[in-house]
């Protein structure tokens, strides 16, 4: 019995042997891992930075045109808050509309080509134009200013935090006072892990029945984030007092703490975290931490405990009440006198509304991403914090959004046949928005609905061009000349009549026209401004098509462009984007502006590790520009655009329809000086809209250059004569003074606009 | 009897001079064409800048329908061929004068044709109650932007002239100062480009002319296109005798001949 009690007992001691050696060998590996990692994180590479996409900055000049109500809302995106009082602080601004002005505290911005330091600044307004621009701090006159660009979007991996990294000599003492007498006022005294605060919080937890707080010291909190889940659990409470101790061990206590004021998150914009001191000091107060007031340090340091629910921009009595809180609790421990005390509790809460960082731009953002893709490798991008300036504008882009979601619904509303074709296929549009002068890419929405399909296609489809070809014949006509030793002017009468086009050993073509509806001995000017097919593509025939071609490359064309009789009305594919670059050529008097969309590319130290430049070429000349781009006035004034002038567009402008074969494309592409977009409809498959570019693309162009322009100099289209003299303030509504019609005399009233515009196949 | 070759090269360059003036001159505006007359449309509309006495048949002399096209060929289109580099001294474009960098007289300039130009490089003076808000802001800008490129700081100074032409595209002088701006930062084509906008904006101001020569000059130099640069300094003389940068620039080069010749 005994031996076998013995053989018991002696099991039993294995037994416990091998389970005690397990254990301490699994713990000794579970503290080896533990330490790894939270050496690795020590050491190694502690945050990814977003990089961030910006807008184009909001250039203000003494003579601009300006709606108060406009420069307001661009106020509030930015962040800016209104005051009753004179702007004291960055951010605020106070309206005057007695006197016609805005007072304005600009923020801080560390531009690519210099670093502006935030001033107060009065904008005077005339009716809509800027009359005068004052640095209220030094009373000097000034003529311009840049207002900030606005965050587009991010560019990260899983999460985006914003974050500064700061060293902990930048951060004021009183700060760090605050947050360590709130958050773990035994911080210099404990190793890592504070029993007392753990015998303080489990009484309170007790007392409440419920888990109201951890005991967490600074050190446990940093290794949570560092190392571990949010989730609120016993389990979790193990290894991160584990981590906490070995933290302290290895490093110092300086260490932690400079760690831990950099990693603390402290609010929300959007999808875009608030995180470390920095980033919340400017979130918040838009200063640096080294001018923070009492009042902001206690504010600042009594968010971590919950930054959302006690945000200021959230739940102001909330964060007052927290914030007094603080305040007593640095009173009591004597890190603040009464003065001080009682100063701060008179301070007022940030006040801002709350901007949320929602990508606007999804298809602009995709662009660029494939543009920047090319010189920086997908982690850089996502995780360097790299700074990322473009060219978008924010207003136009939302204008253009608008515009071609609700001229698709209407087209559909209005064509039933449509609409049941879109059930099964999706209508589909693009619309693209250009500054002829610089070739900055203003807007781009490359679908009807992002969500549903990313494909963007501005730059990635390839669509027949159609009639938007035909100003290239005409280019080239008016160029070279014929073969048959003809010179072509505006006023040189085509025919347009049926015929074969004979070439390549043995081969024809025959265009028709609209309706097959011929029209005889016709102008070139009445040929492109009803688009007839039968006269372009005579012309074509006489100047040669590799002509034709080479006009088109040289305009900004770069698909292939096979040199066959069709190519004249447009048989070649290209893409919105090709064919905004080549009428950006015409519009800025035959200078072709490389595109551009991002501008500027800035490190996280600000330095510009690229840069874009306007790059421009005179590629025809202004004479000739100027010749086509009246030409396609006429287009507008008495042709296939000029139903945008029966719909409310009534400035100087320029444009060419498109419709192609089978109607499976329709194009407008119309432009002033300075804007020039191009819109078109149609479907991703083989299916037909059975409309032309004027009934389709047109309505959608209309609407969208009526709001874009709104607030816009009415500018006309320079004579190269004439250098500086086409600014007119008040372009009459229609002029067809240019007389591109035979037999009429310059400045004749517009024929009314056709019935139905002879629109080509 | 032999010519000196330095003579006929001169008289060669001068001949250049001639030629290129006139087919760059600026060329009459477009003029909505009446109802055709049984007379054909003359053949040329390229008017000889101011100052210069009528010259040597144009490149182009081809009869060509309107509006004429004989600035812009297929070669300009294509990117010209890099050039062997040029030496040291003469690649440092941060020396380069400017016209707000007052230089002294060189001795060897050539004689000049006419007598020099009153300065008419301040912007700042154009601004007259006259001209539009969009004109008089750019031309602020374009003025800062000078200033920044006198300071040295050609980066800063593209940014600010972008805005110019933005603001208003007609601004010739935005355009050339983008021009020096990027010869500054050793972008030459891209300067000559930006050269050859802003000469269709200042077609008519002979001042501005000579300068935007004068400018081409320097680009072309850099490019080690020596040829191209003395015809670019003559024509800059022959429209402003005052323009050092050409000058300086022909002294400079008639200096060297020699010791590159040894």
């Amino acid at each position: 019995m005994k031996k076998f009690q013995l053989r018991i007992f002696s099991f039993g001691l294995i037994v416990l042997l091998i389970i005690t050696t397990t254990g301490l060998v699994a713990g000794a590996w579970f503290l080896k891992d533990w330490e790894d990692k939270v050496t690795k994180k020590f050491e190694g590479r502690k945050w990814d930075f977003a990089s961030k996409i910006y807008s184009d900055s909001y250039h203000v000049y003494v003579g601009l045109s300006l709606r108060r109500d406009d420069l307001v809302e661009k106020l509030r995106r930015l962040g800016y808050y209104e005051t009753s009082g004179s702007p004291k602080t960055q951010g605020a601004y106070q309206i005057n509309v007695a006197a016609g002005t805005i007072d304005i505290f600009l923020h801080d911005f560390e531009f690519p080509t210099e670093n502006v330091k935030g001033y107060p600044v009065r904008i005077s307004l005339q009716g809509n134009i800027v009359s005068g621009i004052e640095n209220l701090a030094d009373k000097t006159e000034k003529f311009d200013l840049e207002l900030e660009p606005e965050v587009v979007t991010g560019l990260y991996q899983r999460i985006w935090q914003e974050r500064r990294v700061v060293k902990l000599a930048e951060v004021p003492p009183l700060l760090i006072k605050t947050i360590i007498a709130v958050e773990d006022e035994r911080f210099f005294s404990h190793a890592g892990v504070d029993p007392i605060g753990i015998m303080r919080a489990m009484l309170v937890n007790l007392r409440h029945l419920s888990l109201q707080q951890g005991g967490s010291t600074l050190t446990q909190q940093l290794m949570k984030n560092f190392l571990l889940s949010d989730e609120r659990t016993l389990s979790r409470k193990f290894p991160e007092a584990v981590m906490a101790l070995i933290a302290e061990r290895k490093y110092s206590k300086e260490v932690i703490l400079e760690n831990y004021l950099n990693e603390i998150y402290l609010g929300q914009r959007g999808s875009q975290g608030i995180s470390g001191v920095w980033e919340a000091a400017q979130f918040y107060f838009s200063k640096p931490l080294s001018e923070l007031t009492v009042g902001q340090t206690a504010l600042l340091a009594g968010l971590i405990r919950a930054p959302n629910r006690l945000s200021p921009y959230r739940n102001a009595e909330a964060a007052t009440k927290r914030r007094n809180v603080v305040l007593a609790k640095l009173l009591d421990d004597k890190i603040i006198t009464e003065k001080q005390y009682d100063a701060a509790l008179k301070e007022q809460l940030p006040q801002r509304a709350l901007v949320k960082v929602t990508n606007e731009a999804p298809f602009y953002v995709d662009y660029l991403r494939r543009e920047l893709d090319q010189n920086y490798p997908k982690d850089v991008l996502e995780k360097e914090g790299l700074r990322i300036f473009t060219g978008l504008d924010l207003r136009i882009q939302k204008i253009a959004e608008k515009a071609l979601t609700e001229g698709l619904a209407k087209l559909e509303a209005s064509h039933p046949a449509l609409k049941k074709k879109s059930a099964e296929e999706g209508l589909e549009g693009a619309i693209v928005v250009v500054r002829p002068q610089t070739g900055e890419i203003k807007a781009m929405v490359g679908g009807r609905n992002y969500q549903k399909s990313q494909f963007n296609r501005i730059f990635q489809a390839k669509r027949q061009a159609g009639s938007v070809f035909k100003p290239f014949v005409y280019l080239a006509a008016f160029m070279h000349g014929g073969q048959s030793g003809t010179q072509y002017f505006p006023d040189t009468v085509v025919n347009d009549s049926q015929f074969t086009w004979n070439y390549d050993r043995g081969q024809s073509w025959q265009p028709n026209n609209y309706n097959n509806d011929y029209y005889g001995a016709v102008t070139v000017s009445r040929a492109l401004e009803s688009s007839l097919n039968s006269a372009t593509a005579r012309v074509a025939q006489d100047v040669g098509i590799r002509r034709v071609r080479e006009v088109a490359r040289r305009l900004g064309i770069e698909s292939s462009l096979p040199a066959v009789p069709s190519l004249s009305l447009g048989s070649a594919e290209v893409t919105p984007l090709e064919v905004a670059v080549a009428f950006s050529t015409l519009a800025n008097g035959g200078v072709r502006a490389r595109s551009v969309a991002v501008k500027h590319v800035m490190d996280q130290n600000t330095k510009v590790l690229e840069k874009r430049d306007v790059k421009l070429e005179q590629v025809i000349s202004p004479s000739l520009a100027y010749t086509m781009n009246q030409l396609l006035k006429g287009v507008m004034a008495r042709g296939t655009g000029a139903p945008a002038r029966r719909w409310g567009f009534t400035r100087p402008a320029a444009g060419k329809t498109g419709t192609t074969n089978d109607y499976k494309d329709a194009w407008f592409v119309g432009y002033t000086p300075d804007l020039l977009a191009v819109v078109w409809v149609g479907y991703d498959g083989p299916a037909k809209i059975g409309l032309s570019g004027g009934e389709a693309a047109l309505p959608i162009w209309t609407e969208f250059m009526k709001a874009a322009t709104a607030n816009m100099p009415v500018t006309d289209f320079v004579s190269p004569s004439v250098p500086g003299s086409e600014k007119s303030e008040d372009a009459p509504a229609e002029k067809c003074g240019s007389a591109t019609r035979e037999g009429e005399p310059p400045g004749a009233p517009c024929p009314p606009a056709p019935a139905k515009p002879a629109e080509p196949v | 009897m032999l010519i000196p070759k330095q003579r006929l090269s001169k008289f060669a360059g001068y001949a250049m001079a001639i030629v290129v003036t006139w087919s760059c001159a600026p060329q009459r505006p477009y003029r909505a064409p009446l109802p055709r007359s049984s007379t054909p449309a003359p053949s040329a509309r390229v008017t000889p800048p101011p100052a210069l006495p009528p010259a040597a048949p144009p490149v182009e002399t081809a009869p060509k329908p309107l509006p004429q096209e004989s600035k812009i060929r297929e070669q300009d289109i294509r990117t010209a061929p890099t050039p062997a580099p040029a030496s040291k001294d003469v690649k440092e474009p941060a020396k380069q004068a400017s016209i707000s960098e007052p230089r002294g007289s060189s001795e060897a300039a050539p004689t000049p044709t006419t007598p020099p130009l009153a300065d008419d490089s301040s912007l700042l003076a154009k601004i007259t109650p006259g001209v539009s808000p969009q004109r008089a802001a750019s031309l602020r800008l374009t003025e800062e932007g000078r200033k920044l490129l006198d300071a040295g700081d050609p980066a800063k100074a593209i940014t600010r002239l972008e805005r110019t032409i933005v603001i208003d595209s007609t601004n010739g002088y935005g355009y050339f100062y983008l021009a020096k701006a990027q010869y500054r930062m050793g972008h030459y084509q891209q300067s000559l480009n930006l050269l050859e906008v802003a000469q269709s904006r200042l077609g008519g101001e002979p001042f501005w002319m000579s300068e935007i020569y004068a400018l081409r000059g320097e680009n072309f130099r850099a490019l080690g296109q020596t040829q191209k640069a003395e015809t670019s300094y003559h024509q800059a003389l022959r429209l402003n005798s005052g323009n050092r940068t050409a000058s300086d620039a022909l002294a400079r080069a008639s200096g060297d001949s020699p010791a590159a010749s040894k």
